[in-house]
């Protein structure tokens, strides 16, 4: 399966409101604990940081551990006094970073 | 697809106007037009069919399945016992309530205080107090033994002729019943199936950040410009799939002349691919249900809408009625036992809904699996359930099945991918 983020914040917003931004990225979130068939432990594989900034100053931020669900899904809020650019990145254990962004526009 | 139809039956009627002789001619050729090639030779799964891993592994070849009647017959009379039944209560209150060995007597009835009255169902009677009926040894032994001898009607599987207790067991299930005499005590209300609410599914289908199944359409639109053996891909001759498939997967399954069985849309995808761009897309492999996904998917929000207007389609669908009336596997339960007779009625805890409302989120998302399940795959599971071999998914009695199903499903609107536990 692709792992496209998965992204759902307003695109419009007044000056001083408190938006709810949700985000989710489809990961297996191989948590290191589990064996395979073959008795040996599966190596964990986690996203392990997840970053939210707007316009670049950081906005929220979480280091994640092995006992997160697969799919990491984070829900929090933002008080927004301009408009701009949210840009968000999940980095993998294996170095890999995915990021996506969307834009608000405050008035 | 839809717009070959329309224009087809245009001409027709201008050269009705013209001359009769013609009008059969112009029908067979508006007919090829519209027929979708379709690979008719070897099979649409893998063969031999073998049963998922991770599902229980039983012989169950002595019983009914959809494609063969094994079961042995139900016995005329009650078995004669030779004196009162000594049995032992304690280890009857155990066997009540073990789910290994088929399902427990709690998934139907409540018993008072087996299994520490947690989650009982209601399809069958509530036995709290039978041990104050006064009902004879003989008559409860055949009750559990075979109760086809008393209730030709009943939907409780034969436990006894079917393997599933042995003589002695019964016996310690009848001492065990006879010591029920007083109502159940439930902990809490949910414990109590009457007044436990039916499950509402909030969920929405389309939304990806509730349905993880919406992020197979991803997938199934990179396979759409995906070009297979022959150098083709879907996008070659369905380049608007939104446009062109608005309706169609709400038409399906579809009686096949060619095949001589009702198509699926699982099955049309192999069946279509191979014949076009060379696909090999087995029923319930991953690219195959992500692909049927997406073309439900693009029927969102249409009336499902079967046609049985043939007399080849209304045959399947007599056929499809009758495996869904037909007593499967060890524990001896038809489709419509559970979705029709005792259909808004707890099994434990889980709700056994009409067979109106079991068809038009499929495919669906399992959140207990994390998979996608089609509805055939859905058939199979809803059969090693009740301890009946599976078909493979293109069975043509699936096919049957499936269009009995969705006819049932009339009216309802498309809306996949579904998200279910």
């Amino acid at each position: 399966m692709a792992a496209t983020p998965r992204l759902k914040l307003p695109s419009q917003a007044k000056k001083g409101d408190i938006i709810e931004i949700k985000t989710l990225l489809p990961h297996p979130m191989e948590s290191g604990q589990r064996k395979g068939k073959d008795g040996k432990p599966i190596p964990r594989k986690i996203i392990n940081k997840f970053v939210c900034t707007f316009n670049g100053k950081p906005v929220f931020t979480a280091d994640l551990e092995p006992a997160v669900a697969a799919n990491p899904y984070m829900e929090f809020f933002a008080k927004v006094e301009e408009s701009g650019t949210f840009k968000f990145t999940w980095t993998d254990d294996d170095g890999t970073v995915t990021t996506a962004e969307q834009k608000i526009t405050v008035t | 697809m839809r717009q070959g139809g329309v224009f087809a039956a245009g001409a027709a009627f201008l050269i009705v106007a013209g001359g009769f002789v013609l009008v059969s001619a112009a029908g067979q050729r508006a007919q090829a037009k519209e027929l979708a090639p379709l690979d008719t030779k070897g099979d649409a799964s893998v063969r031999p069919w073998k049963r998922y891993d991770k599902w229980p592994k039983r012989d169950e070849s002595k019983f009914n399945t959809l494609a063969k009647i094994s079961s042995p017959p139900a016995p005329k009379e009650p078995r004669k016992l030779s004196g009162p039944i000594k049995g032992d209560p304690a280890n009857g209150a155990k066997l009540v309530a073990n789910r290994k060995r088929g399902g427990s007597c709690l998934a139907c009835h409540v018993m008072g205080p087996a299994g520490g009255a947690n989650l009982p169902g209601n399809v069958g009677p509530d036995l709290s107090e039978i041990g104050n009926a006064k009902l004879t040894d003989e008559f409860l032994f055949n009750y559990i033994y075979d109760p086809r001898v008393y209730n030709a009607e009943t939907v409780m599987p034969p436990w006894g002729s079917h393997g599933l207790f042995n003589d002695q067991e019964i016996n310690d299930m009848v001492a065990f019943l006879k010591t029920l005499k007083s109502p159940a005590v439930f902990k809490t209300a949910l414990d109590n199936p009457e007044k436990r609410p039916a499950p509402v599914e909030k969920r929405a289908n389309l939304d990806p950040m509730e349905n993880p199944g919406m992020w197979t359409i991803d997938k199934a639109k990179e396979l759409w410009t995906k070009t297979g053996s022959t150098g083709k891909s879907c996008a070659s001759c369905h380049s608007n799939p939104a446009a062109q498939f608005k309706a169609w997967a709400s038409s399906m399954p579809k009686w096949e002349p060619r095949l001589n069985k009702v198509l699926g849309v699982e099955e049309f995808i192999t069946r279509h691919a191979r014949a076009t761009t060379g696909a090999n897309y087995l029923m319930e492999t991953d690219d195959n249900r992500v692909l049927s996904v997406y073309l439900h998917n693009l029927a969102e929000g249409q009336p499902i809408k079967v046609d049985v207007s043939s007399a080849a389609a209304k045959a399947a669908y007599k056929r499809g009625e009758a495996l869904a009336n037909r007593k499967l596997g060890q524990l001896n339960f038809a489709c419509t036992d559970c979705h029709g007779k005792s259909a808004n009625h707890w099994i434990r805890g889980q709700w056994l809904g009409a067979l109106k409302g079991q068809y038009d989120h499929f495919p669906t998302w399992r959140t207990s699996q994390l998979v996608i399940w089609d509805i055939r795959q859905r058939f199979q599971w809803c059969q090693v359930n009740i301890r009946a071999d599976e078909l493979p998914p293109d069975a043509k009695e699936y096919g049957d099945l499936e269009l009995y199903l969705a006819a049932q499903n009339g009216g309802l609107k498309e809306n996949v991918p579904g998200i279910r536990h």
